[in-house]
């Protein structure tokens, strides 16, 4: 497996000096046929092309679908779209930590670990197939707390107001969630939420049964630091009292354990918990206000 | 939102008890163990003071058990069975992401635990869970329950101290004690939203850490007190001291009751005048050396 490099792809600066990148290497992938299925683990070979990202070389295992040990399988199924870490999509776990298949590099990965990359899906999402997860839980979230401006309407209500640059600057970094979910995969608080459809249940009734056990648990960073963004804006402010309530109930805020692995993992270095502070000190200042006010 | 009948009154209520929890952590429960080991590290300053510190908590009187149970069992209790639920509702991680908050997250559970064990077994180690002679006599004594004397507090706690095993269990127990109460407000910071940004955070964690080596430094110097007081000679000396003020009070005793014998016939025989200045000069004749 160690041999030369190819004198391309030359990872300078990520590898450790010397160390030459195997020509291949092998790819540990755990896969699931459909969603009520057993997981299991299949080994692939990948021979090494300069700059390669996990995306290609899912393509490649996908163009070959045999296994190191020679085995015909069915080609791994993933989900990409962007290619280029704005869309979230091709979130998975890659090597035990959860980030983009896009941007993460191959060279980097085997200067870390030259023996093999291990991929698997998110682990606190239904699986559909292999690396696709179901993250519905996720929008869900941000639906319940209306992380939305409600602009709509018959006529023209005119310019908004003026947003300072200040508040300009705080807005824009919060306004970069891509909804990937890796806040929520890394969060200890953030548990799995996976139903099986009940016999004779319509497609509405397993809908609502599982909305329903989406709205009670903890609705995660993402969704906290959406509330903060649309509530400091200046047209979002005007319903900034209805998000608090609303992250006052069950899975709130209040199930913020402060591990900070959001912030940790966040792709877009969002200040995730600066949001979280915030939100907590909103909502205090919002249930005190309600109990002693109006 | 659809509020299904179904809703725990815990879901319904989890914001409100989710906050209280977080304040009990701070007042009383965290106030109190503060208290509690200042009170104990005045052992330092040997059996008076430490005694005298004692008899100022006792002297709350029939009201101690009231105060008690406001200030200390009921809050302490609400926060640890809260704990319980919150420490269930997560799943650590930090095996896998080993970043520092999230073994620090790890370590808040694991303490969590940690207290509450020893809490439990330290007011059964030390005041024996439930004042019933028969409960004192035939369970807790036997299982080395029960051994604090507020009447002779340096030495029963120096006999409590005595084993090893029970060194260990509470450098253990109020290690863990501190460490949570530290980085609990820390995270408490977070919760209410003192601290928000992440530069913030960064000194509120200088902060919390001082605070919790303060805290440690109390905790040590009641712990290091109560195994030198243990030693035979300063043992000797602190019985004495413990012999000397029970005699003291048994004279004074003995005392007041003369003096209540002396004036109780005048009381019941003769009118209201003159009783006052028969006491006084009763009085001033055992006042006299």
């Amino acid at each position: 497996m160690q041999s030369t490099t190819n004198g391309h792809a030359s990872p300078a600066g990520h590898a450790a000096a010397g160390t030459p990148l195997p020509d291949e290497f092998d790819v540990r992938i755990l896969r699931q046929d459909a969603p009520d299925e057993a997981s299991y683990w299949e080994r692939h070979r990948v021979r090494r092309e300069p700059d390669m990202n996990v995306i290609s070389v899912l393509q490649r295992i996908a163009a070959q679908a045999k296994t190191v040990e020679g085995e015909r399988v069915a080609p791994v199924a993933w989900d990409c779209n962007c290619l280029e870490e704005v869309c979230g999509a091709c979130t998975m776990v890659v090597n035990g930590h959860v980030r983009q298949a896009c941007t993460a590099l191959v060279d980097r990965l085997l200067a870390d670990n030259p023996d093999e990359i291990e991929l698997r899906p998110m682990e606190k999402f239904p699986v559909v197939r292999d690396l696709v997860v179901n993250r519905r839980r996720l929008f869900r979230a941000l639906e319940k707390l209306k992380t939305w401006i409600p602009v709509d309407g018959y006529y023209d209500a005119g310019p908004g107001p003026r947003v300072s640059q200040e508040a300009q600057q705080e807005a824009y970094p919060l306004s970069e969630c891509m909804s990937c979910g890796c806040c929520l995969d890394a969060c200890p608080q953030y548990q799995k939420i996976e139903l099986a459809r009940r016999e004779g249940e319509t497609d509405a009734e397993f809908a609502h049964r599982e909305q329903e056990a989406f709205d009670t648990r903890f609705v995660g960073a993402h969704a906290i630091s959406q509330v903060m963004l649309f509530n400091r804006h200046p047209t979002g402010a005007l319903s900034a009292g209805e998000r608090l309530d609303l992250l006052m109930e069950a899975g709130g805020i209040q199930d913020c354990g402060n591990a900070q692995n959001c912030v940790a993992v966040c792709p877009k270095k969002i200040p995730l918990t600066t949001s979280i502070g915030r939100a907590g000190r909103a909502t205090v200042v919002r249930a005190i206000s309600k109990w002693f006010g109006r | 939102m659809s509020t299904s009948s179904s809703d725990s009154f815990f879901s319904r209520h989890e914001f409100l008890i989710l906050r209280l929890h977080s304040l009990t952590g701070l007042f009383p429960v965290g106030a109190y163990m503060v208290v509690h080991l200042l009170t104990n590290a005045s052992v330092l300053a040997g059996a008076p003071a430490f005694q005298r510190n004692v008899d100022a908590i006792h002297a709350l009187g029939p009201v101690l058990p009231l105060v008690e149970w406001t200030f200390i069992f009921l809050p302490i209790i609400f926060h640890a069975v809260v704990g319980v639920m919150i420490v269930r509702s997560g799943r650590s991680n930090a095996s896998r992401y080993n970043y520092a908050g999230n073994i620090r997250y790890t370590l808040q559970r694991a303490t969590a635990w940690i207290a509450l064990v020893f809490i439990a077994w330290h007011v059964f180690h030390m005041h024996g869970l439930i004042h019933n002679d028969y409960w004192m006599n035939n369970l807790a004594k036997p299982l080395y329950g029960g051994q604090f004397d507020a009447e002779r507090a340096t030495s029963s706690v120096a006999l409590a101290l005595a084993p090893l095993a029970a060194r260990i269990a509470y450098a253990i127990g109020v290690g863990a004690c501190v460490y949570h109460f530290a980085n609990g407000l820390w995270t408490m910071g977070i919760t209410w939203g003192l601290w928000q940004s992440a530069a913030a955070q960064r000194r509120a964690n200088w902060l919390c850490g001082a605070i919790g080596l303060l805290v440690l430094a109390v905790a040590i110097g009641a712990w290091v007190g109560a195994i030198r007081v243990g030693e035979p000679e300063n043992l000797k000396d602190a019985e004495a001291y413990e012999l000397a003020r029970s005699q003291q009070q048994k004279d004074f005793e003995e005392r007041e009751a003369r003096i209540k014998e002396e004036l109780k016939p005048e009381q019941t025989n003769r009118a209201a005048a003159r009783p006052t200045a028969r006491a006084r000069t009763v009085a001033s004749e055992a006042a006299a050396p």
